[in-house]
């Protein structure tokens, strides 16, 4: 049963995006897109249910895994998804210049989303770091395709560039997947050979020399696909240029997802390298992240490159989390990605009406929109205000938990720079949120139509999970869920 | 795997970082996978799933890959020859320095010869040259093909050979990301008028 629910979803994506690819009208596509991605995410959250519900016993099959782990990733690859699918149609420019003809764009659009998503929703639930490999690989032309769906010119630098970066970094990875193997096959190996499980039997007779290599060269090459500095450069512009449903799906779903991997690598791998490397590396990723964020937090920016700086700093907080590997920093990492991607996809879906009436915002930073719109900069507000970590914000109580998690690893000097890293970062934010909401007005008023009261509605469920994620994050510490998360691969 | 044949395709990459023509890249890589290709023919001869794996390699990136991009340097025709790049030589004696930096750095892979560990690492490093040096987009989509190039000799050189599926997936992948940078490549001369990648410069913080 449970197999056929893990080939069932992401199939359900891929056979979506062929539909709407058939559909005669853009009409059509619209209602394809929905109605698919609506049984896509059921039965995604099926599956994130039954992992997160059962998570003291992960179930097995022969090429796949259902774990408390992936089951987190899960349920927000599948919100996540839902939503950027289902403010698409309101959100899509029409455009006669886009990337393909007009004719074709909104079928190209979905087709390619659809794939793209099918891809993240396979990444958690394969047991094998070759097939999740190439199920990360695979989401690169689906949403470069997206990220220059527009067809502007920056829309295709910001696309290339991202095309170009990932594909190197993970042509890195996979040499260093290849040289892993090697290490453990010894000349008889199969596909299982890369399972994570046999990765994790395998570390501790590996120590030193190719696992080393392997280690460094993946997480290296995977590095660039999550964005960590310094190898992000593709990550400002690609979030600034694609449209925001899918800017909001790479921020707050793929990201994480390669997160994931790398959670999974660290865990299953590290035991083969000297105590604490594999840590030192994921933690020097994490700082770096942050120390290159915090300054642009700081400067003017247009709303979307502000949030895309954002997604910078948030999976350096992810990184700095899963490198200090404590039942808290795990609790707070957990939080992090749920509450990341809450905020962050409101923060995106808020840019699409900004943006169609107030145009210069995509190029500088927005102020005053409370006196502008109060339907927009609510949702601004609400989503800046996460992000910088404001109580009650459920990323105030994952920081919290992380930095806890620091000292409880006798981390202490890492803590210290990353809470102040943090510290910093939320002033910028702040200050961001104060001009942005009541600076001097540099926007006209405009009337909120029926997108303003879809936005409306958007704020208040995001708002309103994000404080239900806040008290879920207050019990968590302790609790028997935690180690099971931290087993990872179980 | 023997030195000379590693030696070979390195040669066959870092005579791509100096070719002038975009034509001349295409071959030179065409080449240099369809070496990698026979190679695993020959070696997976008597043992089915490994020869038909070869094949089918062979085929999707000796021959179907490099007619995509044939295809693709005839639908973006560039008027005179990229500007400002560094000269053939100077780029020549950077390339082949770092290929050399590489070769002394790379550490035992253990893969089934030491010259296979340093040609692999080496033809990884030579494709990231080529995307960094050539300014061409439709260089840089060769360079992917260098760099994936020396994944697959990586492969080739793995005691026991990898898997068949992510042999054939890491080959779908490679096929499915030349066709998006096709796309691109030919909507970025359509826009503005040239493959040179250095006009994609305008998003800077």
């Amino acid at each position: 049963m449970i197999e056929v629910l893990i080939i069932a979803a992401p199939a359900c994506a891929l056979l979506t995006g062929a539909a709407t690819w058939l559909a005669r009208t853009a009409r059509q596509a619209d209602l394809l897109n929905s109605a698919g991605a609506v049984l896509t995410a059921l039965l995604t959250l099926v599956l994130a249910g039954i992992a997160i519900a059962d998570a003291a016993h992960p179930r097995h099959g022969a090429w796949w895994m259902l774990d408390a782990a992936g089951g987190v990733f899960l349920a927000v690859i599948a919100a996540v998804g839902l939503l950027s699918a289902l403010v698409a149609p309101s959100q899509l420019a029409s455009s006669s210049r886009g990337l393909v003809r007009a004719a074709r764009g909104r079928a190209m659009y979905y087709a390619a989303y659809h794939a793209f998503w099918a891809a993240l929703i396979a990444v958690p639930l394969v047991d094998n770091l070759g097939l999740a490999w190439l199920l990360v690989e695979a989401t690169t032309g689906a949403s470069a395709l997206l990220v220059a769906y527009s067809g502007t010119r920056g829309a295709l630098e910001a696309g290339w560039k991202y095309l170009v970066l990932t594909t190197f970094g993970l042509a890195i990875a996979m040499l260093g997947i290849i040289i892993l193997y090697v290490a453990i096959a010894a000349g008889d190996g199969t596909l299982s050979t890369l399972d994570w499980q046999s990765i994790a039997r395998a570390a501790p007779r590996l120590r030193g020399g190719p696992a080393v290599v392997a280690f460094v060269v993946i997480i290296a090459g995977l590095a660039t696909k999550v964005g960590w500095a310094p190898v992000h450069n593709w990550l400002p512009d690609a979030h600034s240029e694609a449209p925001p449903p899918v800017s909001a799906l790479l921020s707050a779903a793929l990201l994480p997802t390669v997160v994931l991997v790398t959670w999974r690598l660290v865990i299953a791998l590290g035991p083969a390298l000297t105590p604490g490397t594999a840590s030192a590396l994921v933690l020097a990723f994490g700082l770096v992240s942050l120390a290159v964020a915090v300054p642009f937090l700081w400067r003017s920016m247009a709303w979307k490159r502000l949030l895309a700086y954002s997604s910078l700093e948030h999976m350096g907080v992810l990184a700095v989390g899963i490198g200090f590997a404590t039942p808290l920093a795990t609790a707070g990492v957990v939080v992090h990605v749920a509450g990341h991607a809450l905020a962050k996809s409101l923060g995106f879906y808020a840019a699409g009406p900004l943006l169609r009436h107030a145009p210069r915002a995509g190029e500088r930073a927005v102020r005053g929109l409370a006196f502008a719109n109060p339907t927009t900069a609510s949702a601004v507000g609400v989503s800046l205000g996460a992000l910088a970590a404001m109580p009650p914000s459920p990323l105030f109580v994952s920081e919290l938990l992380i930095l806890l998690g620091g000292i409880a690893a006798h981390e202490i000097a890492v803590t210290v720079i990353a809470a102040t890293l943090l510290a910093l970062g939320f002033l910028g934010l702040a200050q961001a949120l104060v001009d942005g909401l009541v600076g001097e007005p540099r926007v006209r008023r405009w009337r909120s139509g029926r997108s303003g009261l879809r936005l409306r509605r958007l704020t208040v469920i995001c708002g309103v999970l994000m404080l239900a994620l806040t008290a879920a994050a207050c019990l968590l510490p302790g609790s028997g869920v935690v180690n099971h998360l931290m087993a990872g691969i179980a | 795997m023997s030195t000379l044949f590693v030696i070979a395709v390195t040669a066959l990459a870092l005579a791509i970082v100096v070719a002038r023509r975009r034509t001349v890249a295409v071959v030179l890589v065409a080449v240099q996978s369809m070496a990698l290709g026979v190679y695993a023919l020959v070696h997976g001869f008597g043992e089915s799933s490994a020869f038909i794996v070869g094949g089918v390699l062979l085929v999707g990136k000796g021959v179907l890959l490099p007619l995509g991009l044939f295809w693709l340097v005839r639908r973006t025709r560039e008027r005179r020859l990229i500007a400002g790049e560094l000269p053939p030589f100077t780029r020549g004696t950077v390339a082949a320095a770092i290929a050399l930096a590489a070769v002394a750095l790379t550490p035992s892979l253990g893969l089934d010869s030491r010259a296979a560990d340093q040609g692999a690492a080496a033809l990884v490093v030579l494709g990231v040259v080529i995307a960094v040096l050539r300014r061409s987009a439709v260089f840089q989509a060769v360079g992917f093909l260098v760099a994936e190039n020396g994944v697959y000799l990586a492969a080739l050189a793995a005691p026991g050979g990898l898997p068949a599926i992510v042999e054939i997936g890491v080959l779908f992948d490679l096929i499915i990301v030349v066709a998006v940078a096709a796309a691109f490549t030919t909507r970025i001369h359509d826009e503005f008028g040239t493959g040179d990648t250095t006009v994609l410069g305008s998003l800077r913080d």
